[in-house]
């Protein structure tokens, strides 16, 4: 039984792969916004726009994330979406514009793959997946049909022994039956039954033997060969020598050459710290890469709302310095330089603007400029002396960045002291001890 | 009966060696089309007021290098840069800036403060960026004496780039391949013609 739902639940999360797998269906681009438009106007530029719109809609904007040209406000989409129109002003099909772009960014540049090569996988697999799931469901109602059948049949023929369906019970069964009719002989024999008694007992208990041996002899002989074997439903099992081990190999198999990839992609990945190496890599770069931790799909949203907030107002302080740290996260270096430098021209010397000058900080040393991030870091603590984060970045790239350990040491070490424990607390006790361990 | 046992684990094995396959590759490199390609040939004005135009460079080993002023990665190549030119002019190498997204106050200021004496030109409208499939700045592309484009530097460049690409590009000699030369390319791509205004031109029925 358990077997029984087991598959059933088996067959129900194939069913839901396909669903789940299926491509998102190409997306309808919404109405795009009056200013991005190059409306002209005039009416007999309608079809022009709308070719431009179709095809704008179906190029990736390089400069951005998973958005169409259409939908970008980017300088570049701009520019892009201006030589969509003038090519096609000039008589280029829609098809034509498209190619010239994929000759300049290649596939990529396309949001909807092509039907051919490797991309057709991304198109078929998913109707693959859907045969496959409907081949499962399919396969295993007619399993359940067909269990449904033998157990009426079993009941129809009436015999006791007929719901008790393996081996093992059926057996344990017979045994108790011969068991119980020598118990009856041994029983009249010493003259607690009567011959009346014994003679129904007898009757009854031959009757369900016979009913029992009849259902034995029906098994497959295999089954009956695999004494000790273990229980299992006998109608779901089928004789077949192969049956044993394919499944296990199979799976065994494939999750095993699955391991081995990992395994190898991995192994260049991971690599034994060198005493007294960086923590979070060798390079500037990916130390920076580390300290500013990943954006998310929620931070875009964040970043919609905040770039909204700052259109409404351009001196919400605020907005521009989380604004600026979620554009560094997500490494668009410019216009976090750009919001987080509008920032600080909003409160050069007030205390609050210590955060930004610490993210100018971080930005300045993603850019490669590690003397100007410094001495933004250093503005930073000038404001607010025991801000963290100002310590923390400064400490990272003495470390990491400039590899003067003795310099490190302090900013790192009041970060521990003043920050309350969190992700970082480890990572930068690693680094102290580091420092510590070579600082001259 | 049996091969349904077989049908499930077995369906699963491509999937596995897909997702294996995906994991050895790096989601962040996108293939670019352009190496192996001729150069997309430009005619820009540059910050100083002269003009440039990648077809006088026929035969000569050019580094494009597309920046901007306020792009920070190109602050930390710029002396990377001035380092290829010092090393490499005598030999022939060519560089020639062009400002991406940025204005000529900026861009002429930059260049005043950093130094570099090659042509910048100014890309007005992204033309020149995007015949060259740009993501960003900094990209340098190495165009070798055949005309056609060696290696596209994607971010900033470094001196052993430089070192592993220039001198390479400098032996060949422009005669040595049978690709066509940068005027002769038949799939040679102009700027000016291909981007016609919307006023004036014939348009599709």
């Amino acid at each position: 039984m358990r077997s029984r739902w087991h598959r059933r639940l088996v067959a129900a999360a194939l069913l839901s792969l396909p669903l789940a797998s299926a491509p998102a269906a190409p997306r309808t681009s919404p109405p795009p916004a009056p200013a991005q438009t190059d409306s002209s106007g005039a009416a007999r530029d309608s079809l022009l726009d709308r070719e431009m719109r179709d095809v704008a809609a179906s190029l990736r904007c390089p400069v951005c994330q998973n958005l169409s040209i259409l939908d970008s406000p980017s300088q570049l989409a701009r520019d892009m979406k201006r030589v969509v129109r003038d090519r096609l002003a000039a008589g280029q099909t829609p098809d034509e514009v498209r190619r010239y772009f994929v000759s300049r960014y290649g596939e990529w540049v396309l949001l909807k793959p092509r039907a051919a090569g490797v991309s057709l996988s991304v198109w078929l697999l998913p109707l693959v997946a859907l045969a496959g799931g409907i081949a499962v469901v399919w396969s295993a109602v007619r399993r359940w049909v067909r269990q449904g059948a033998a157990g009426a049949r079993g009941l129809e023929s009436g015999a006791p022994g007929a719901l008790a369906l393996d081996t093992e019970s059926l057996r344990a069964r017979r045994g108790a039956l011969r068991a119980s009719l020598k118990e009856l002989e041994t029983e009249f024999a010493a003259g607690r039954l009567a011959p009346a008694d014994l003679a129904a007992l007898r009757q009854r208990d031959e009757a369900e033997l016979a009913g029992v041996t009849e259902a034995l002899k029906r098994l497959p002989k295999a089954e009956l060969e695999g004494a000790g074997a273990p229980q299992r439903p006998v109608l779901s099992r089928q004789p077949g020598p192969a049956r044993h081990v394919p499944p296990a190999l199979a799976w065994g198999a494939g999750v095993g050459a699955f391991a081995l990839v990992v395994a190898l992609s991995l192994k260049g990945a991971i690599v034994a710290r060198a005493p007294g190496g960086t923590i979070t890599g060798v390079q500037a770069g990916a130390a920076a890469e580390a300290a500013v931790e990943e954006s998310g799909p929620l931070d875009s949203l964040r970043v919609t709302q905040l770039e909204a907030r700052v259109r409404r107002d351009s001196s919400d302080q605020a907005a521009l310095i989380e604004l600026g740290h979620l554009y560094l996260t997500q490494r668009r270096l410019k216009e976090a330089s750009q919001v987080t430098a509008r920032a600080i021209l909003l409160a050069p010397d007030a205390e609050g603007t210590a955060e930004a000058f610490a993210h100018m900080g971080m930005i300045l040393w993603s850019a490669g400029e590690t003397q100007a991030a410094l001495k933004s870091l250093d503005k930073a603590l000038f404001l607010h002396p025991d801000y963290p984060e100002a310590l923390l970045y400064k400490g990272i790239i003495l470390f990491a960045g400039v590899h003067d350990m003795r310099a490190a040491e302090e900013p790192l070490q009041r970060y521990l002291d003043v920050a309350p424990p969190d992700a970082n607390t480890a990572r930068v006790r690693t680094m102290l001890e580091a420092a510590r361990s070579q600082a001259p | 009966m049996t091969w349904r046992r077989w049908a499930i684990p077995v369906s699963g094995v491509p999937l596995l060696a897909l997702l294996a396959y995906g994991l050895t590759q790096d989601a962040r490199t996108i293939p670019s089309p352009l190496p192996g390609k001729a150069a997309p040939d430009f005619a820009l004005v540059t910050l100083s007021g002269d003009s440039v135009r990648l077809r006088d460079l026929a035969g000569q080993v050019v580094l494009v290098n597309f920046w901007a002023s306020w792009c920070l990665a190109c602050r930390g190549e710029h002396h990377v840069l001035l380092d290829a030119a010092r090393r490499y002019r005598d030999q022939g190498l060519r560089i020639v800036g062009v400002v991406y997204d940025d204005s000529r106050e900026n861009a002429s200021q930059w260049m005043a403060e950093r130094g570099g004496d090659w042509p910048n030109g100014l890309d007005l409208g992204s033309h020149t960026a995007i015949q060259y499939g740009l993501f960003g700045v900094p990209e340098t592309f190495f165009v070798g004496r055949d005309g056609r484009i060696a290696y596209k530097q994607i971010g900033p460049l470094d001196s052993a780039v430089v070192d592993r690409w220039v001198p390479r590009l400098l032996a060949a000699t422009p005669g040595a391949s049978n690709l066509p030369t940068v005027g002769e390319s038949p799939g040679y791509v102009r700027t000016s013609p291909d981007f016609p205004t919307a006023t004036g031109t014939v348009r599709r029925p």
